[in-house]
């Protein structure tokens, strides 16, 4: 179990003379990911979403709030004995180009993390050997032509998969994967999930999936919670498919109204919101976060902000006055 | 130069085109016997993956294949301006910018970050010989308050002081502002979020009503061709496999590519295993099959036939495939 | 199981293929094979050249001072009537060990403070940019003007020592920019993910990045110094003790009058000329670096 409480992350830019900017990437998120769950985080680029999952992976430090990995709070601990904790939490990066090393061998890539492991352990070379053949086979690549490649060698879909084996070397409970496909050939994308998903079927891994593209976050994880992030919050949560289908935040209606309708197949949503204005960060925090883009603002959104919680009625929990259900997204037509 | 006073929404022609890049291992077609027409004021969407050719089709159509590339054979006819495929020198430069406006891919590495937009406009007149600068800036201020930029602001700006969005509208202002009516927009909306790249292409759709433009989008993503394009091309392997109108061709597929393709797409509603993947992966230049279908490897309908010859691409009503499977399945 | 099998010789079986590759990559261009040739002369004429001729150089009385080029003396004979390619060869020991010295000492400290600055960035950092500044502001030439009054240079090792420390500060620089960029990079952030130490992050994902970069600057740090000692010598600021190009220079224009007369001519084109081959043995061979350290560059 992965949780989070009140996680705040303020990112100061070093600027001109006069002092740098301040961008508060988080404003107290609150997250429970069970063991062998699935989340997912959703929202536009600079959202904080990708901050988040960096903070979760414990490749970044927070500043308020408290991160618990199986019961251990974070906070007191010092970066040292941290570490052997968020080491169960990896992170697979967006792009498998830069993370490979490209001067060393998929073996190499995989025997410096099972060398540590089996001197930790006092086991065998030959344990590390049947382990990398393991771990590779785990992700649906063939050991034996794999192992002596060097990453130019390997297609960008094989080379997310030796990405994902490094990750499992460590046994870990939780993969962070951020935007995991968008680098990835289209035809080839499905495969990647398909092996997320499988892999939590079959070994128990939890999942945070981080991404713009709810589409896919569902299909990894359609039992899991999605968590909508709109600077720094989070605007509201609940069941995969429950959002999807009754979203109530007018800025989760105004994400699902923007996904491509597949005209042919598919007839848009009834009721598409569409936000009146495009991100400006340098608007002031006052009230709402969304309330200058919001079609369904009131004076209150204006000068108070709505926490996340439930109202009666809803399933899901959200940060807004007026919650109110509308059917945004496509459905499929019929007869197809 | 002559300008042709009826360039409202040229049509285009693509016969026969072939594209070669030199390797160490000879001479390796990217795009091989390709033809397309672009109908006068529609909007056609060219589907492919990385190595399909999608973009070196589209640099053809201004000529600008670089080398080792070349154009090896076939034509590529714009109304009002002739053969692109035999430009060369001032002539071609002129036809770029002036007829055809080229918006490269997410307008990312497209601006130079040492000058202001407005600075690269002036740039871009001069180069064309606009003789009205100032018109043209008024030009450019107005295409961008169409696509709700504050016009002035954005021509004093660096590129590092845009968003994605933006710098993808100005890249379309670019492409506009010499009064081209037919437009090129390589992967407009990778690297944008949902809600701008929903935004881009409303306003795509909106100034190509508008200005009366012959456009063509090249893409990775079904999504972005479902929303804007009439018509949807499909390239595998430097083939065009597969095209016809956007909704027919993903309401009722033909192609296995093409039906692979939109059954890996995960999707909102519905039993998500519906999904699948397409086994084996795409062709790079190296690897493409030299004789038989480019797309065989993949294929679910492969006969033997498959292995030894490309299907030429045939007629079907509206619909252009190239696929023995369909071809039996038609005459059967 | 062949995986096993393959697994045990791995280290064995890549390091064969590395050499394999360095040899693909060498005879791309056949002026890397020259280069090569160039550098492995250089390093045979250092090695054993000295070892063919007596302590002192004879002098050729039958063919006098100054001569001028013969079968018997290719670049003629010095102002005591010595075989002016014998010079060059008892020289060259001096020159190429103290250049070599250089080398490894600016590569080796420019590289080591580059990547610990970069790595650890902060407080570190910071401390050692500022002792990196200061040192790029000592001028060399007259720092070694000043020194030579007390010391008299009579080995190369001290030589090389010396330019050594004074010419780190560039690499360490350079090398630090490399490292922050490529810290940022995913398999870094992977690597510390996955607890890996520091000293296999430093030294199995971060150097082999920049292993062209640092084999470029350290040949390129040979002809640098090169350059500096025989400049050195050749200014006549240091004594006349060693057997040097430098030396060969000095006496040719000073006390030959070589720029004046044609006599000593041949005296001093001979070193100039061995140090233009030296330059272009590497400048040659520079160009094979980053194909030899890319894996992708170096088995296509």
């Amino acid at each position: 179990m992965i949780t989070g409480n009140g996680i705040t992350k303020t990112f100061r830019q070093r600027g001109d003379v006069l002092g740098g900017r301040e961008v508060r990437a988080l404003r107290g998120v609150d997250f429970a990911i069970p063991r062998g769950g699935a989340a997912s985080f959703i929202g536009e680029s600079g959202c904080g979403k990708t901050t988040l999952g960096r903070i979760i992976a414990g490749l970044e430090t927070y500043d308020e709030g408290e991160i618990g990995i199986d019961g251990t709070s974070m906070s007191p601990l010092t970066p040292k004995q941290r570490q052997p904790h968020f080491r169960k939490i990896q992170m697979i990066h967006q792009d498998p180009y830069s993370a490979l090393n490209p001067t060393r061998t998929v073996h190499q890539t995989l025997g410096a993390p099972l060398a540590l492991r089996a001197r930790q352990t006092g086991r065998s070379r030959q344990w590390m050997d049947e382990r990398a053949a393991e771990v590779l086979s785990l992700v649906g690549l063939d050991p034996g032509t794999v192992l002596s490649r060097y990453p130019h060698q390997l297609s960008g879909g094989m080379r997310q998969r030796v990405v994902i084996a490094r990750a499992l070397t460590v046994d870990p409970e939780m993969l962070v994967a951020d935007e995991a496909v968008s680098m990835i050939d289209v035809s080839l994308r499905l495969g990647i999930l398909a092996l997320l998903k499988d892999l939590r079927e079959r070994l128990g891994v939890s999942v945070l999936f981080i991404t713009h593209d709810v589409a896919t976050a569902r299909y990894i994880g359609d039992d899991g919670e999605l968590y909508v992030i709109y600077r720094g919050q989070v605007v509201e949560r609940g069941p995969v498919d429950t959002v999807i289908a009754d979203p109530v935040h007018p800025y989760t209606q105004s994400l699902l109204s923007a996904i491509p309708v597949l005209h042919g197949l598919e007839r848009p949503g009834e009721q598409p919101v569409v936000p009146l204005e495009s991100l400006d960060e340098s608007q002031p925090d006052t009230g709402c976060l969304f309330a200058r883009r919001c079609p369904f603002r009131s004076g209150r959104c204006e000068s108070e902000r709505p926490a996340l919680g439930a109202t009666r009625g809803v399933p899901q929990e959200h940060a807004c006055f007026h919650p109110e259900r509308r059917s945004v997204i496509a459905r499929p037509m019929s007869g197809v | 130069m002559a300008h042709p006073a009826t360039a409202q929404a040229p049509g285009v022609r693509i016969d026969g085109l072939t594209v070669v890049y030199r390797t160490p291992a000879g001479e390796l077609p990217a795009v091989r016997d390709v033809s397309l027409t672009l109908e006068p004021g529609s909007i056609t969407g060219i589907v492919g993956e990385s190595g399909s050719g999608k973009s070196t089709l589209a640099l053809s159509l201004l000529n600008a294949v670089q080398p080792p590339g070349r154009i090896a054979a076939g034509s590529v006819e714009i109304d009002g301006l002739g053969d692109v495929a035999r430009f060369e020198g001032e002539r071609l430069r002129k036809a770029r910018g002036a007829h055809i406006g080229y918006v490269f891919q997410a307008a990312q590495n497209s601006l130079n970050p040492l000058k202001t937009v407005g600075k690269q406009l002036l740039d871009l007149g001069r180069s064309h010989g606009v003789d009205d600068l100032r018109g043209l800036v008024r030009e450019a201020r107005e295409l961008l308050g169409r696509m709700g930029l504050d016009g002035a602001r954005v021509l004093d700006s660096h590129q590092h002081e845009l968003s994605g969005g933006m710098r993808q509208r100005v890249g379309i202002m670019l492409a506009l502002v010499l009064n081209a009516h037919l437009v090129v927009l390589d992967e407009p909306t990778t690297a944008l979020d949902m809600i701008t790249q929903a935004n881009i292409l409303r306003i795509v759709r909106e100034v190509h009503a508008e200005r009366g433009l012959t456009t063509l989008v090249i893409t990775h993503d079904i999504g972005v061709v479902a929303e804007v394009a009439d018509r949807l091309a499909v390239m595998y392997g430097g083939r065009l496999v597969e095209q016809g109108p956007t909704r027919e061709v993903l309401g009722a597929p033909s192609h296995p590519y093409t039906r692979g393709l939109i059954t890996a797409i995960p999707r909102l509603t519905g039993d998500i295993d519906e999904a699948r993947a397409l086994p084996g992966r795409p062709p790079t230049l190296v690897t493409v099959p030299k004789e038989g279908c480019v797309f065989r490897e993949r294929c679910a309908l492969r006969m033997d036939v498959c292995d030894t010859d490309d299907p030429a691409a045939a007629e079907h009503g509206a619909r252009v495939v190239a696929c023995h499977a369909v071809k039996v399945r038609e005459h059967a | 199981m062949s995986v096993l099998l393959e697994g045990s010789t791995t280290s064995a079986t890549m390091r064969r293929n590395f050499w394999r590759g360095v040899w693909r990559v060498m005879r791309r261009k056949p002026s890397r094979l020259a280069g090569a040739v160039i550098l492995l002369g250089f390093a045979v004429m250092a090695v054993f050249g000295p070892m063919f001729y007596p302590e002192h150089l004879p002098r050729d009385l039958a063919a006098g001072v100054y001569a001028q080029p013969s079968a018997e003396h290719w670049f003629g004979t010095d102002g005591q009537g010595r075989d002016v390619v014998a010079l060059v060869v008892t020289g060259s020991r001096y020159v190429l060990l103290s250049a070599l010295v250089t080398a490894v000492v600016t590569v080796v400290l420019g590289a080591a403070i580059g990547l610990f600055a970069g790595f650890r960035r902060g407080r570190w950092d910071t401390a050692l940019m500022r002792l990196t500044d200061m040192k790029l502001t000592i001028p060399g030439l007259p720092l070694l003007l000043v020194l030579s009054t007390i010391w008299k240079f009579g080995s190369a090792v001290e030589m090389g020592l010396l330019l050594g420390l004074l010419g780190w500060g560039a690499v360490a620089r350079a090398v630090r920019a490399q490292t922050l960029s490529l810290r940022e990079r995913g398999f870094i952030e992977a690597a510390r993910g996955l607890g890996l130490s520091t000293t296999h992050i430093v030294g199995k994902e971060l150097l082999p990045s920049m292993a062209p970069y640092v084999a470029m600057n350290m040949l390129i740090a040979v002809t640098g110094a090169v350059y500096a000692q025989v400049g050195l010598f050749f200014l006549g600021v240091l004594p006349y003790e060693a057997d040097n190009w430098g030396v060969m220079l000095n006496l040719a224009v000073f006390g030959g009058g070589a720029m004046t007369t044609t006599a000593a001519l041949p005296y001093m084109l001979a070193p100039l000329l061995a140090i233009l081959l030296l330059t272009l043995g590497i400048v040659l061979v520079v160009d094979a670096m980053d194909e030899i350290f890319n894996p992708r560059l170096r088995e296509e």
